[in-house]
This record gives C-alpha cells, structure tokens and sequence, in this order.
C-alpha cells in the first residue's frame, strides 16, 4: 500500500498528521533543507523524531539543499546526528552530500531529490545504483511519463500529490533587491510574508514568492492536488505520496491529509468511488487558504504538448 | 602557472571558424539532439566533423552540449548520438543529466564528459563525487564566487571550467521550470522561454481577487514592474583573480549570439589572457577591451556572483539608457596593397560618410570613414544595401582576409557595474 509523506511545520502538527494517516513525517532545517515549513533546530528534531518513533512512523530529514562550501562542511556532522537518532531517510538533491554519506559510511538510507531535475527512470536508477532507495520525481512528469518510468525503476518513487511546487530558486534576494530599488523598504520577504507575483497579461495567476537563506523561490500559481485522480496514481503504483503544507497550516493541513489517507486506504480496499472522490475534493477545497487555489499541475498534461 | 583556455560559444559553423581564428581555444557547439539551444543553428554530425578538423588543423578544441535533463521518450537513441559524437572526433560533451552522462560513459567510452553549468554545482564534495564518476571536467555554477573556487581548487583535482561572460540565468541553472508553467516550453529540454525577464505584478493576496499590488518607482516616479532580470557578466577586469584560482577553462555564454559577438568576445578574453600569461607581474587590465566588449553588449554587465551576492544593480531594473554601438558590417574578403583597396562582403548597410572600423584576429584594430564605395563592376555608389554584396573602398591601412568590419551606431543600454 502506498505510503503518506508529510511535510509538519510543528510538534503538534506533527501529531496530528501522524494520527490523519500520515506514515512519514517529512522535517528538517533550512540550513540543511530547501522549502520547509519550519527549520527545526537540532533539539526540536531531536524531539520529534523521538515522537514520531513512539507512534510507530517513520521519518525523512530534509539534506537536499544545493551546498555552497561553507555549508558542505557542515553536512557530514549532521548526517552523523541524523544517524545518531536512527532517522530513517534522508532525501539529497546535492551529489556532495552523496559523496559524504558514502565516504563516511552513515547508514542513512537517501530518497534522491533533485527537484524539477528527476525525470527519467535512467537517471533514477543512476541514483539507485548509488545507494538511493527512493526518488521523488519532479512535478513535471506527467502521467503518460510516469506510466513509463514507472515500468523501469529499480526503486520506489516519491511524487506530489498535495502542496505547492516549486518552480524557480535563485541564489539572489530578488524581492529585497527590487524593494530596494523602489525604495520601499519591507519589513520581511520571508514565507510568512506571503507575496505573490502574476504574469504579463495574466492578472489572475498567483505565484507565491518568498526568500530565505537558500535564495528566492518561486512556486506554481496552483498548488498541486491529485485527490481527482488518485484512482491513476494508485494504479500507477506510486509508492511515497507526498503531501506538502508549506502554505497551509495547523489543522487545515492534517485535515487534508486525513483525506488523501482515506483515499488510500479505499484504493487499497477497492472501495473508492466517485462520491468518495467527491468528499474528499470537498475536504480539500473546504481547508485550503482563502488566498490559494488547486489544480492537478502537470499530471493531466499531455507529454507531447510541453515544446 | 596553467594557462586557462579560452571556451567560446559557436552557434554554426561559420562561428565555430571565426571563434577559433579569433583566439578562442576551444568552442562549444550543439547536435541536431540533446541540446539546450534548440534554436541555434545546430550542427549535423558532417558539420560536426568538419568543425572539429577546422579546430583541430588550429589545435582548438569542441565540446559538444548534450545538456538537456531527458524524460523517458527523450532517450531512445541517446546511445547512437554518442557514439556518432565522439566518431567525429569532438574532444568533449557537456551533460548534465545523470541518465545521459551514464549513456554517454557506456555507449562512447573514452569520450570524456563535462558536467554542464546545468546541474548547479557548487562545492568540492560535488566535483569530486563526478571525478570519482570519471568525469574529466565540472562546469561550475554561476552562483560560486572566486574565494569559493581558491577553496575548491585545494581539494579537488578535477578541470573547473566557470562562466566569465555572457547573459546569465537569473535562477541556479537547472532548477528553474517558470517556462515550462507559464507556457508549456520545457527549460530543461531547449524550451527556455526566458519568463524571467518577462514584467510581473507584485502583490499582497490576503485571498483571491484582492490583489494589493506593491509595485514601486524607479528614481524618475515611473511605475517599476517586478522583474527577475539579471544583467550580463563581464569578468574582462578580473582575468588575473580566474587564473589564480585554478580555473582551467574561462567560459564565453552565447550560443545564440553573432559572429560579431563571438568574434569580439574571444579576441578580448584571448587577449587579456595572453597578456597575463606573458608578464603576470606587470599586468594590468587594458581599457581597450572593455571598450571592445561594449561595442557587443546588450545588456549592463556586472560580475555576478563572483565577488558578492548581486544587488538591485546587477538586475535590469530601471528605465534604459542610451548607449553608443555598433553594427556589424562586413568581412574583408581581400586588400590590395598596391592601390590600397579593400574588398569587403557587405553583411549591414553602410556608405560613404561613415566612421568605421576594422578589427581582426590578434586585436588589431584600424577607423576610418569611407570616402568613397565601388560596386562588383567598379561602378561609383553611395550606400552597400545588400546582404553579402561585395564591394570596394580605400583603405590606406592594410587589414587582412578576414577582418571585420563594424560601424557606430545608437542602442540603448541599462546601467552597469563594468565601466564603459
């Protein structure tokens, strides 16, 4: 049966995904991980994965930031306190950190996550023969690519099928450096902030923007939501579902993935239908922010029509 | 001290010759496949092979980019382009995606890989986790600065080859799909439809449909669109601080750009590198080459990462100012010395009256203003309209087969970090 990853931005949160369904807790520091709800410090991670290990789930530490120098030097140190504590994945994006797990011999099993870049079950199975034992696929492929790959991975895939994707990182601060140009200084351009930009000619998009110590990043003006379609995802076999609550907070967020879970499980049992479907959009819908809308992003779009 | 080479974009064939006659020791090109310039002028493999004699008779190198990150129909035949590849002779491929470069090493053994600018690399550990792949060289990212590759250098062995001019993604390369959502052109795959320099909205939502914009002005009260838009590198200033670090290949962007361009950028950075390479001690940058590199600029330059994280003045923000340029207008095609007549193929409009001036290989340059213009039949005219028509003037300098040919014209240019 496929597995629920998400993403927490707290303890508590984390207790309540964990008792919507949720089988994976996704978590970790900014310093070390990209797009994180919260950046847990080393006593708070210390302490939730203890919680997560007394309710019998498992967790992944987000080590999948692109390392500069002067963080590289950081990373085996936190690998070895992410072993320490018997986490039980990391997901990597940077082959540095790659280069230590392997030189240093942590026993961390790695989900390899290289954002937009994973797109082919080669490449995945480039990683795989590189220790990874999971791959979180770029929202980018679609269905009538995953069907494919999925024919010719050697390890199970991660994909989204809830929360924000992230489209754009850039090592600048554009929003501090437009600002200042304009000279209409802002107290934070961090997550919380939550400004969005539009297109030209497309006044109803939405993208959310924010920085933070690994950049600026920019994300679809939808959010990802596969709820309609997770008759395809679970035929297609997809073992990690990955939930993300980067904008959607507390109890919102739990609430969505006690859906996703039911749906799982009635996919499991062959029970799903289509007023369940209907229920679960519904749930989706009722709990996400009054300032963001869903889509199913890039699983609908035909392969042949992305030039 | 290891002279670095000079790697220079070469979009076609015709650029490929130019770039290595203009000083470059080593161009980059794409395949009709597997490339992230679709719309380049591509090279078929008989192109390919005729490009790397060219270079080779010279002894200049080719790389090939092979740079996209493949989706599962993309590599069917992965294997025999490589093959086909290194069957040309091309010293080189530029990869980025795992699956190819393990294609490549497979299909095409001995061929050596460079991993592309494409997949962000930024630390040691990186480059030596693809020396211990067998890769023979990293491209860096562009967001590493000169401390960090001083750094990288004393643990790693492997070739660094980093960007020192050309336009620059705003975004770590690689990690941007904004074309592939905003309009269905993959950015990983040739489809780049550079959205970030498109002119956004900024705005507060505290819930759909109300929009609360904070777009500001810019110093003259005009409304400033929110814009992702880096100005170009230019690194001309700071050759010395390159080679110091151990960079073993200083990379020109632009497989898109002109003969004019190619042509002006890799006898500035062949320049400049030559001079340091003769008498480090007493180098010092010539303001020449910096004039010549504004003579092709489109855009302000800055130097991007290398020595801070950019500002707001490393950005196109801003109304653009007017700034002199120049046109390209022809190629001399033969000098009689005798009457001191030149022969040139006319490629821009140009005519009696105008301030010219030639330029060629070794960085020799010579103006003027045409006094007089003959046509193929030696028939007096004022203007050379037509493309590639060939025509005659007095030149009281000898030039060469070859020189160029540019004239003075007005373009307008945004703000810059480099000085003109």
């Amino acid at each position: 049966m496929a597995e629920i990853i998400a993403t927490v931005e707290s303890m508590e949160q984390a207790e309540m995904v964990m008792k919507a369904g949720a089988d994976w807790i996704y978590a970790g520091e900014d310093e070390f991980g990209l797009r994180l709800p919260h950046s847990f410090d080393r006593d708070e991670l210390t302490d939730l994965i203890q919680a997560v290990h007394a309710q019998g789930k498992k967790i992944v530490v987000a080590v999948n930031a692109i390392f500069h120098n002067d963080r590289i030097v950081k990373v085996a140190d936190y690998l070895q306190f992410l072993t320490d504590l018997q986490v039980d994945m990391v997901s990597i994006g940077d082959p540095g950190a790659i280069h230590l797990l392997q030189q240093n011999h942590f026993p961390l099993p790695y989900l390899y996550d290289g954002a937009d870049l994973v797109t082919s079950a080669r490449q995945i199975n480039f990683w795989a023969n590189h220790g990874a034992v999971a791959a979180q696929v770029a929202a980018e492929v679609p269905y009538g690519e995953l069907k494919s790959l999925q024919q010719h991975v050697q390890v199970p895939i991660s994909y989204l099928v809830y929360g924000a994707s992230a489209i754009h990182q850039s090592g600048r601060p554009l929003l501090d450096n437009y600002f200042s140009f304009v000279q209409k200084h802002q107290e934070r351009t961090d997550r919380q902030r939550g400004l969005f930009i539009s297109a030209p000619h497309k006044p109803d998009t939405h993208y959310s923007i924010y920085e933070d110590r690994n950049g600026t990043h920019v994300f679809a003006t939808n959010d990802v939501n596969l709820m309609p379609e997770l008759t395809k995802v679970h035929e297609l076999g997809i073992q990690y579902w990955k939930m993300d609550g980067l904008f959607v907070h507390g109890q919102q967020f739990a609430q969505i993935v006690a859906a996703f879970a039911h749906a799982r499980d009635a996919l499991a049992k062959g029970t799903w239908t289509a007023e369940l479907a209907a229920d679960g959009q519904r749930i989706v819908t009722d709990n996400t922010p009054v300032n963001r809308e869903t889509d199913t992003g890039f699983f609908d779009i035909d392969p042949e029509s992305v030039k | 001290m290891k002279r670095p080479e000079v790697l220079a974009p070469a979009g076609t064939l015709e650029k490929l010759k130019v770039a290595i006659d203009y000083g470059a020791d080593a161009v980059y090109i794409g395949g009709d496949a597997y490339g992230l310039r679709t719309r380049a002028g591509n090279f078929s493999f008989d192109q390919m092979k005729t490009g790397v004699e060219y270079a080779h008779a010279r002894h200049a190198k080719v790389y090939v980019a092979a740079n996209i990150v493949a989706h599962e129909q993309d590599l069917p035949g992965a294997e025999d382009f490589f093959r086909n590849v290194q069957a040309q002779g091309v010293d080189a491929v530029i990869v980025s995606d795992p699956a190819l470069i393990e294609t490549c090493i497979l299909s095409a053994p001995g061929l050596p890989v460079h991993l592309s600018t494409q997949a962000s690399s930024c630390n040691w550990e990186t480059l030596n986790f693809w020396q211990d792949e067998g890769l023979e060289r990293v491209v860096l990212a562009r967001e590493v600065g000169i401390e960090e590759i001083r750094e990288m250098r004393k643990h790693t062995d492997i070739q660094i080859e980093a960007f020192i001019h050309g336009a620059m993604c705003i975004g770590y390369s690689g990690r941007c799909v904004l074309s592939n959502h905003m309009g269905l052109r993959d950015a990983n795959r040739g489809g780049c439809a550079q959205n970030c320099r498109w002119k956004y909205d900024l705005f507060d939502l505290p819930q759909l449909g109300d929009k609360q914009s904070l777009l500001g002005t810019d110093d003259n009260g005009k409304p400033e669109a929110f814009s992702m838009s880096a100005v170009d590198m230019a690194m001309i200033e700071h050759i010395p601080d390159l080679i110091d670090a151990g960079v073993d290949s200083l990379k020109i962007e632009g497989r898109m750009k002109t003969v004019h361009y190619v042509s002006t950028v890799a006898n500035v950075y062949s320049a400049a590198v030559d001079a340091y390479m003769r008498d480090p001690e007493h180098y010092q940058t010539d303001p020449a080459w910096v004039d010549e590199l504004w003579k092709v600029a489109q855009r302000g330059m800055s130097t991007g990462f290398y020595y801070d994280t950019p500002d707001e003045q490393d950005e196109l923000l801003g109304e653009q100012r007017k700034r002199p340029s120049y046109a390209f207008i022809g190629e001399v095609e033969h000098y009689d010395a005798a009457t001191q007549t030149v022969t040139v193929q006319q490629r821009n409009n140009f005519g009696v009256g105008d301030h010219i001036e030639f330029y060629g290989p070794g960085f020799t340059h010579y103006a003027m203003t045409v006094e007089d213009l003959h046509d193929e039949d030696g028939e007096a005219i004022d203007r050379a309209p037509h493309a590639m028509q060939i025509v005659t003037f007095h030149c009281p300098h000898r030039v060469a087969p070859g020189d160029f040919l540019r004239g003075l014209k007005v373009r307008r240019h945004t703000r810059t970090h480099v000085q003109a």
